[in-house]
């Protein structure tokens, strides 16, 4: 896994003191060493850590968020979120949304992992379920849940869809955010 | 010859037409005279117009405009204090006492008077208006303090439409005030305002042939407003404007743009605007207003 600090990147980027991802300009910046660091490494999964951050825009979220995670989705690789505060998740949300994406993340302060954006309640609910309780494939999942098990299968189908679990031999694991 | 512009009693997004219409055919060919003798309140959105008038002459490389200061003291300091007059000085040749007032301590003035020139801006503009944001949002307007993300993004969103599509710089300036006439309550205003190509000339390239006879300013305006389309390919363009929307729908807020001669709203139920307007008098660029009410009325 490869960790990065939007915050120390920002301040990298922008050769200034910011707190605030915002502005398409800042944002592009920020992907571009976000890329540059990934293009040496031998990564399956990237952590994108919002420690520090304050204001999120939608911009910054887009070019950010939303292109790594597109990129990411052509190589078969997965982009986690920590970090996040409460008030960062309706940016995150609107331009996830509106890609059809969605993206695994760690809340600041409660320690919550959540999933952000283009998913269901169900698949919601199954990943925290793989998170508290381990590995599941269909059927495991089901009894869980008390689903029907084509529930749990859609479900798994729609977290991996989105590299937020990963199948083995039909049994998903979540992807890890730390 | 010199064309007289008066700026009304109380400019407003209102009475904002009024104002433009003074100019006349744009640019006018006399020597432009702003007379803001009688003005007895300038809203933050008339004040960053007024900005634009000027820099929209000197672009137009026209004789340098005259302004006359408003007559009433408050107004004057009002308006200095806002930073508006250090911005007008160099852009009028300013005629009347300006007084050099500053401001100290909370005031609803959230967001001086503010040039937007590029990206830097913005970031400043974000971390000059978070604290008063949060005071204002959840002391006075009964917003939860979580939304105050929200508001800079919105903000952020709103200044970013002058640096990706005017083409040149612009003014915003934020304010919380009583809403008297249309709704009884306090409110934060912010006001943009550019004098760059305008909605139109911006998204002709891409959306004029999809409208056919129907492209003007008012169709770029639902375009953009309505429809979120951007000039850019980018799929990933056209978010800002949905995002100040969705912001706004959850607190009752309202946006209007006014772009070239229409204007186009989302109103809310408290307000009584009409959501568009068309032939209005031409006047440069883009000017936004975003309003956003207190959850509850003044006791």
């Amino acid at each position: 896994m490869v960790q990065i600090s939007l915050r120390r990147v920002l301040q990298e980027a922008v050769a200034a003191p910011y707190r605030h991802l915002v502005t398409r300009a800042t944002g592009a910046a920020v992907r571009g060493r976000i890329e540059a660091v990934l293009a040496d490494a031998d990564w399956t999964i990237t952590l994108l850590d919002f420690s520090g951050v304050d204001c999120l825009d939608l911009s910054c979220a887009d070019e950010i968020v939303a292109k790594l995670l597109l990129a990411a989705a052509t190589r078969d690789r997965a982009v986690v979120l920590a970090g996040v505060r409460e008030d960062q998740r309706d940016a995150l949300e609107h331009v996830l949304v509106h890609h059809r994406l969605a993206v695994a993340a760690l809340f600041a302060g409660t320690g919550v992992a959540d999933v952000i954006g283009w998913t269901s309640g169900d698949a919601r609910e199954a990943f925290t379920a793989l998170r508290a309780h381990g590995p599941a494939d269909a059927a495991v999942l089901a009894a869980r849940l008390d689903w029907p098990h084509e529930r749990a299968e859609a479900a798994l189908e729609d977290l991996g869809r989105h590299r937020i679990a990963r199948a083995t031999g039909g049994v998903f694991h979540p992807v890890t955010l730390l | 010859m010199t064309r007289v512009v008066e700026v009304p009693t109380h400019f407003d997004d209102k009475s904002f037409d009024q104002f433009a219409g003074w100019f006349g055919a744009w640019p006018p060919e006399e020597r432009v005279l702003v007379d803001a003798r009688g003005c007895q309140w300038g809203s933050p959105y008339g004040l960053v117009g007024l900005l634009t008038a000027g820099q929209a002459l000197a672009e137009a490389g026209k004789e340098r405009p005259l302004l006359t200061v408003p007559a009433a003291d408050d107004v004057r300091r009002y308006w200095a204090r806002t930073g508006f007059f250090t911005h007008a000085a160099e852009l009028f040749e300013l005629h009347g006492k300006v007084p050099r007032s500053a401001a100290t301590g909370p005031s609803d003035v959230l967001l001086d008077v503010t040039p937007i020139r590029a990206s830097e801006d913005i970031h400043d503009i974000v971390g000059k208006i978070q604290e008063g944001a949060a005071r204002i949002l959840t002391g006075e307007l009964g917003i939860e303090a979580k939304a105050t993300m929200g508001f800079a993004m919105a903000l952020s969103e709103a200044c970013q439409n002058i640096v990706e599509h005017a083409g040149t710089s612009g003014w915003v300036a934020v304010q919380a005030y009583t809403f008297r006439r249309r709704l009884g309550r306090r409110v934060v205003v912010i006001a943009v305002s550019d004098a760059g190509v305008g909605f139109r000339r911006s998204l002709e390239s891409t959306q004029a042939k999809r409208f056919g006879d129907r492209w003007g300013d008012a169709t770029a305006l639902e375009a953009a407003l309505i429809q979120n389309v951007s000039r850019f390919r980018d799929p990933g363009r056209g978010q800002g404007l949905a995002g100040i929307k969705r912001y706004l729908s959850r607190w009752q807020g309202k946006i209007s743009i006014r772009s070239g001669t229409a204007r186009l709203a989302i109103v809310p139920p408290w307000d009584e605007d009409v959501p568009l307007v068309d032939h209005l008098p031409f006047f440069p660029g883009a000017q936004v207003q975003v309003v956003i009410p207190a959850q509850h009325a003044e006791s």
